[in-house]
């Protein structure tokens, strides 16, 4: 080719990442939208239908209101935030064990896959939370959040965490492959305790400071609180607690992948 | 240039830490020739060129790279759920090309004579069509020195003669450390190699003298 001679010699490092991050980030939303035939409706599909069923059960069936709040709008906030968290953590792990045939550039590191998984999985959960929250809001429910700030920190915190949680359980799974297992098992009750479906206000101590210990169960209650300013949160929650889970635990992930990034891709 | 110091590799196995494939490389790859890599199968040929190509890490030892070096071609690096352009269209944004995607999408796609294959997923192509487009892609790019792990022209006699010419115009033009199986495609396109015997690289101006070298060894 004969533009050969005026290209640049070498790219700009922070140049070719930026490059692979877009690349990758097209990619995946191309993997994660059309994958399969309507990939994309299912995405939208299962958190509605999920969201559907309880909130029918919740407030047809059992109750109006949970801690003095409208119960559509409490359980709807609660599921998009540690759908946020669950979504966010569950595809980062896989990252690179999925993005394999593209570290044959040597400019794809193992850390790049999972950064544009995570914020895609952002990307994608906006538009779904904003879809379902418009379509409550035109059934009548007040869907638009009093303290969008409040809010936005809350789910920002838990979406941190989501990333941090992945990047260290993709490592240790590298590490130790049984904990694959380990980590499902740790997944699993955690939708329970977390307080998705039942007001974690409603225990009593000693044993809320146990479920408090959860640091999900603060961004969810932070998120509920900034819809409903007059909703009877758990009193023990706070920011800070879940913040310092997020930084620590991404931190912990990069430092994790910056020793062992070698591993994860090397046969 | 390539600058290859005390490189040491083995692999992990299920028992612990395999035996040394390399042990103790050192190398200086200039920038205008052609390196053709010898040994017997399993000395560490693949192996090696994963380092140098950066996608495969040392125990020991370093790789310096003061060039622009192309990927390891040939072997994979496609995604088989997506089509070959979208193939095409990753590879370039990684290499820095989202300006000029489109010339060098449609580079790829008559080169490579896919047709509306190209719009295809990749798990439906036949190997031909896959190595086509392997083919394709490692042209559109320009690099100082070329990887060339067993890239093989597959297709009919036209695209062959059309694909040899490319390639021996792009190995004019560049350096290329090359691994093929076949002794007639190392002579024709390299003057230089490296025969890798026990795990140590030896140096060969001339390739036919590496090939003696090899053939002493296998008869010895």
């Amino acid at each position: 080719m004969s533009q050969a001679a005026n290209m640049p010699q070498t790219r700009d490092p922070l140049a070719v990442t930026v490059s692979v991050w877009q690349a990758i980030f097209l990619r995946e939303a191309l993997d994660r939208l059309f994958d399969m035939r309507a990939a994309w409706f299912w995405l939208l599909a299962e958190p509605v239908c999920h969201i559907g069923f309880m909130t029918f059960v919740f407030a047809v069936i059992r109750v109006r209101t949970v801690g003095n709040a409208d119960v559509v709008i409490w359980i709807i906030v609660g599921m998009l935030a540690f759908f946020l968290f669950r979504r966010t953590a569950v595809q980062v792990t896989y990252a690179v064990d999925s993005n394999r045939p593209l570290f044959t550039y040597r400019q794809v590191k193992p850390f790049d896959p999972a950064i544009a998984r995570a914020v895609l999985e952002a990307f994608l959960m906006a538009i779904i939370s904003a879809v379902i929250l418009l379509t409550v809001a035109l059934l009548g429910h007040a869907a638009f959040p009093d303290d969008a700030l409040l809010v936005m920190q809350a789910v920002f915190g838990l979406w941190l965490f989501g990333f941090g949680y992945g990047l260290v359980a993709s490592v240790l799974m590298e590490l130790v492959p049984e904990m694959e297992h380990v980590l499902k098992i740790l997944m699993m009750p955690l939708y329970i305790i977390s307080g998705v479906i039942w007001p974690l206000a409603s225990v009593p101590q000693p044993y809320r400071d146990i479920l408090m210990i959860n640091p999900i169960a603060h961004g969810l209650e932070f998120v509920r609180l900034g819809f409903l300013p007059y909703y009877h949160a758990v009193p023990e929650i706070s920011m800070v607690y879940l913040y310092a889970w997020a930084t620590v635990s991404v931190f912990l992930g990069l430092m994790l992948y910056r020793r062992f990034a070698v591993w994860l891709v090397m046969k | 240039m390539i600058v290859i110091e005390d490189l040491h590799k083995r692999y992990k196995t299920e028992h612990g830490p395999g035996k040394w494939v390399l042990r103790g490389i050192d190398l200086t790859i200039p920038r205008h020739v052609n390196v053709g890599l010898i040994g017997a199968n399993g000395a560490g040929k693949s192996t090696l060129l994963r380092i140098i190509g950066g996608i495969d890490h040392p125990n020991k030892g370093r790789v310096e790279r003061r060039c622009r070096l192309s990927w390891p071609m040939g072997q994979g690096g496609l995604e088989p759920t997506l089509t070959g352009r979208q193939n095409a269209k990753f590879v370039c944004r990684v290499h820095g090309h989202q300006g000029d995607l489109l010339d060098r999408l449609s580079f790829v796609r008559d080169f490579s004579e896919l047709g509306e294959a190209f719009d295809e997923p990749l798990n439906t192509y036949s190997s031909g069509m896959r190595s086509r487009l392997q083919f394709a892609l490692s042209l559109a790019f320009d690099f100082d020195i070329y990887i060339s792990d067993e890239v093989t022209a597959a297709g009919d006699a036209a695209f062959r003669k059309k694909a040899a010419a490319a390639f021996k115009a792009m190995a004019g033009r560049a350096g290329l450390i090359m691994v093929a199986h076949d002794e007639n495609t190392l002579r024709q396109f390299c003057q230089a190699a490296v025969f890798l015997y026990q795990g140590k690289a030896h140096w060969f101006d001339a390739i036919g003298e590496a090939f003696k070298a090899y053939k002493d060894t296998i008869s010895a």
